[in-house]
């Protein structure tokens, strides 16, 4: 076995979709901790009340991006109202739908057949691939080990009040939400819906738009120009990218509107009284929270820039990859070559990248 | 999708692939060159517009997009088309670009995310496939060309001064006139595809016949003194344009008699001068666009469409005439619009009227001019006259 992928979520579980036209499952290892590639997202989907996705009918774990959920919607619903909403950018699978998707695909794929159940703390270059903290040497890793843990601001670490969006919680009849981007957006409605007075405490306001990222940095329209960049141009050109946002629309905008009106819905610059404070504040950021890209870095002196690796543009790792041997990293470590690398498509874009040097090399 | 330059480019090539081929089968089946000029205009028109409008204005290309899109595009091309002089069947020319058109769309949306793993993500660019699919158009269309070229039937000049006939053509060929250049007894056609240009004709049974065959274009020719008609259509499919017929002391015979055509096609009479004889310009059993000629001087009829014929009428001058101006006779259906229909006056074939259908015919009348008639316009015999539009190229 030469092809190894390190983390059991959904970016690894995509890549080993695109692995999978070229390799058996018996030449593939998925370590990580939970052999259910959607249970951190099912649970995190469902602290949120999460109900559809934000990506559109390419928001699958497929290698390739037909056929997409609006496909497979309009032959389960037996309706074509979801191929007319994808012509229009206005279908979002449900998450139940999704999680189907990724639950039938996990059977038919030999997912479990390839998934071991092991941390790996340590990912070393050696001669001729990469050990996994005695799990063997393997000449291809990718390395998905998703975020780094949830963010919470240093203010709100030790209130007793605060949660975070992504943990279990209810709503309280005056909620504040701390944040800005979709999470955010997703709880200030849900509270609203609850019967909550909502209070928004954010640093900016947050930008409108339907992806994570501009449609143009999906593809290479964008990405070229991205990938010109330099370091520090790079750097700044992703904080402003990942800058919160949540979609633009109705469905989002009337019912804050009216709450407005009924004085249930303001905006603060600072976090007052209330008993409840939810923290929509994303995830920890940068390589340094996550201790194998730490070491890695570290142990194999690679180049970072402002809390990212620096990577080449298919996500792999300059100085740890060349004919014989593949490192790359997918998620959100692989924002440096796929600005929205943390969603589907990343995780897709990244995995085309990896079965391309796999597929290249003859010695795999 | 946001598509780079380079994959609007390479996924329009490899789209358009199985079109320039039908085309290209189409033509090579029908011997008629306009599916391969349609498809090459269809290919032309998009590449352009992607080079400079598409690309610049949409960084971010939704799937509705691609219905307007294609009808700006379909105009384009038709208005190409027309201007260009490429005869094609309107209906055909849009079945073929919204073939190609749904062709594009499957292969864009399913097609090529299927065969290219990161077609997306690469901005619709295809790699090799794209590069082979813009060798295989090339080879199509160069091919096409090649073999238009090869086919076309070769130029016989016919030089200045007069020419004893009849001139009999037996094979295909390009007949150009040198100025002056006159065949006194006449020309039958005998051959398909044949282009008559420029060429003068006195005398002869006819002027010029043309009896079962294709493709024959009668373009710039005049006759005069024929003793029957001057040009004399059976049975073939024939665009007569820019012609000068003088049937000027002929009182039985027809300036342009296209009869029993109905097989062939729509045929066309654009353009011509037509003056005397018993009737100016007749279709019997045909579908002929009538348009844009001057007739004056007939006996009986300007111009007349009849038994069971279908066309257009359109854009004619019709005048000094006797009997009738415009007459449409015998199950016939007949569009008459922007027609001037002057100075009728009675005659053998009736008491000098514009317009008339009769024995079960039905003409639309659209802004036609009918004056100095002593009947305007008319129908007898089971037959109607609207006054109204009912379709138009126009």
């Amino acid at each position: 076995m030469r092809v190894a992928i390190v983390g059991s979520g959904l970016a690894g579980f995509t890549a080993y979709q695109s692995l999978r036209r070229a390799l058996e499952p018996d030449e593939i290892a998925v370590f990580g901790t939970d052999d259910d590639p959607a249970a951190t997202f099912r649970r995190r989907a469902a602290a949120i009340r999460q109900r559809e996705m934000r990506s559109e009918s390419d928001g699958h774990c497929l290698p390739t991006s037909f056929p997409g959920l609006a496909f497979r919607s309009a032959v389960t619903r037996r309706s074509p109202a979801p191929l007319v909403g994808t012509l229009f950018d206005r279908f979002h699978p449900t998450v139940g739908e999704f999680l189907a998707h990724v639950e039938g695909l996990r059977g038919r794929s030999g997912w479990d057949r390839s998934f071991r159940n092991a941390r790996i703390d340590r990912v070393r270059g050696v001669g001729g691939g990469f050990e996994l903290d005695g799990e063997g040497v393997f000449r291809h890793v990718l390395v998905a080990t998703g975020h780094p843990g949830l963010n919470v601001p240093e203010q709100l670490r030790s209130d007793a009040r605060a949660v975070h969006s992504y943990e279990p919680h209810e709503y309280g009849p005056s909620v504040t939400v701390v944040g800005a981007g979709l999470a955010a957006a997703t709880e200030w409605l849900n509270a609203l819906a609850a019967g909550s007075v909502v209070v928004s405490v954010r640093r900016r306001e947050p930008a409108r738009r339907p992806l994570n990222v501009p449609r143009e940095y999906f593809s290479r329209r964008g990405l070229s120009g991205f990938h010109r960049l330099g370091p520090a141009e790079r750097a700044a050109r992703l904080r402003t990218l990942l800058a919160p946002s949540y979609p633009p629309g109705r469905a989002w905008d009337e019912p804050l509107a009216t709450a407005t009106m009924e004085g249930r819905f303001r905006v603060q610059e600072r976090v007052n009284g209330t008993r409840q404070v939810i923290c929509a504040t994303g995830f920890r950021r940068g390589f340094r929270h996550d201790p194998l890209l730490t070491r890695l870095v570290e142990e194999h002196d690679l180049e970072t820039a402002d809390g990212w690796i620096v990577l080449d543009d298919d996500a792999s790792v300059p100085g740890l990859t060349d004919a014989k041997r593949t490192l790359a990293l997918a998620g959100v470590a692989a924002h440096w070559a796929f600005p929205a690398a943390d969603t589907l498509a990343g995780a897709r874009y990244v995995a085309h990248g990896f079965l391309r040097k796999v597929a290249a090399c003859r010695t795999r | 999708m946001s598509y780079t330059l380079r994959g609007r480019i390479e996924s329009r090539l490899a789209a358009s692939l199985p079109v320039v081929v039908a085309a290209c089968i189409l033509a090579l089946a029908e011997h008629r060159w306009w599916p391969v000029e349609a498809a090459g205009l269809m290919l032309g028109v998009g590449l352009a517009l992607d080079l400079q409008a598409y690309h610049r204005l949409l960084r971010y290309q939704p799937g509705w997009a691609a219905l307007p899109l294609g009808v700006l595009e379909l105009g384009v091309v038709l208005a190409l088309m027309r201007a260009a002089g490429i005869a094609a069947p309107l209906g055909q020319a849009v079945a073929l670009f919204a073939a190609g058109w749904i062709v594009a769309q499957l292969l864009g949306h399913a097609g090529f995310p299927l065969l290219r793993l990161g077609y997306a993500e690469d901005g619709g660019e295809l790699g090799r496939l794209g590069a082979a699919a813009a060798v295989a158009v090339g080879v199509a269309l160069a091919g096409a060309g090649a073999t238009a070229y090869a086919l076309r039937p070769p130029v016989v000049h016919l030089a200045a001064g007069i020419h004893q006939g009849p001139l009999v053509i037996t094979h295909r060929e390009v007949l150009v006139g040198e100025p002056g250049a006159v065949v006194r007894g006449g020309i039958v056609v005998r051959a398909s595809g044949v282009t008559v240009k420029n060429v003068g004709v006195v005398g002869g049974e006819n002027g010029i016949t043309v009896e079962h065959v294709r493709g024959t274009v009668l373009d710039g020719v005049s006759v005069s003194g024929p003793k029957l008609d001057g040009i004399h259509v059976r049975l073939a499919g024939v665009v007569i344009k820019n012609c000068t017929i003088d049937m000027l002391g002929n009182r039985l015979g027809q300036g342009i008699d296209i009869s029993y055509t109905m097989d062939m096609g729509q045929t066309l009479v654009e353009g011509c001068t037509v003056t005397g004889g018993m009737e100016g310009i007749t279709t019997h059993s045909s579908m002929t666009d009538i348009v844009r000629n001057s007739v004056s001087r007939t006996t009986m009829r300007g111009i007349s469409v009849t038994e069971m014929s279908m066309g257009m009428v359109m854009d004619n001058e019709v005048r000094d005439g006797a009997g009738i101006g415009i007459w449409c006779n015998d199950r016939s259906m007949c569009t008459i619009e922007h027609n001037t229909v002057l100075d009728t006056r009675p005659g053998d074939a009736g008491p000098g009227v514009g317009v008339l259908a009769s024995f079960q015919s039905e003409a639309s009348l659209w802004e036609n001019k009918l004056g100095a008639n002593p009947v305007s316009a008319s129908a007898i015999t089971q037959s109607e006259v609207h006054r109204g539009r009912s379709f138009s190229y126009r």
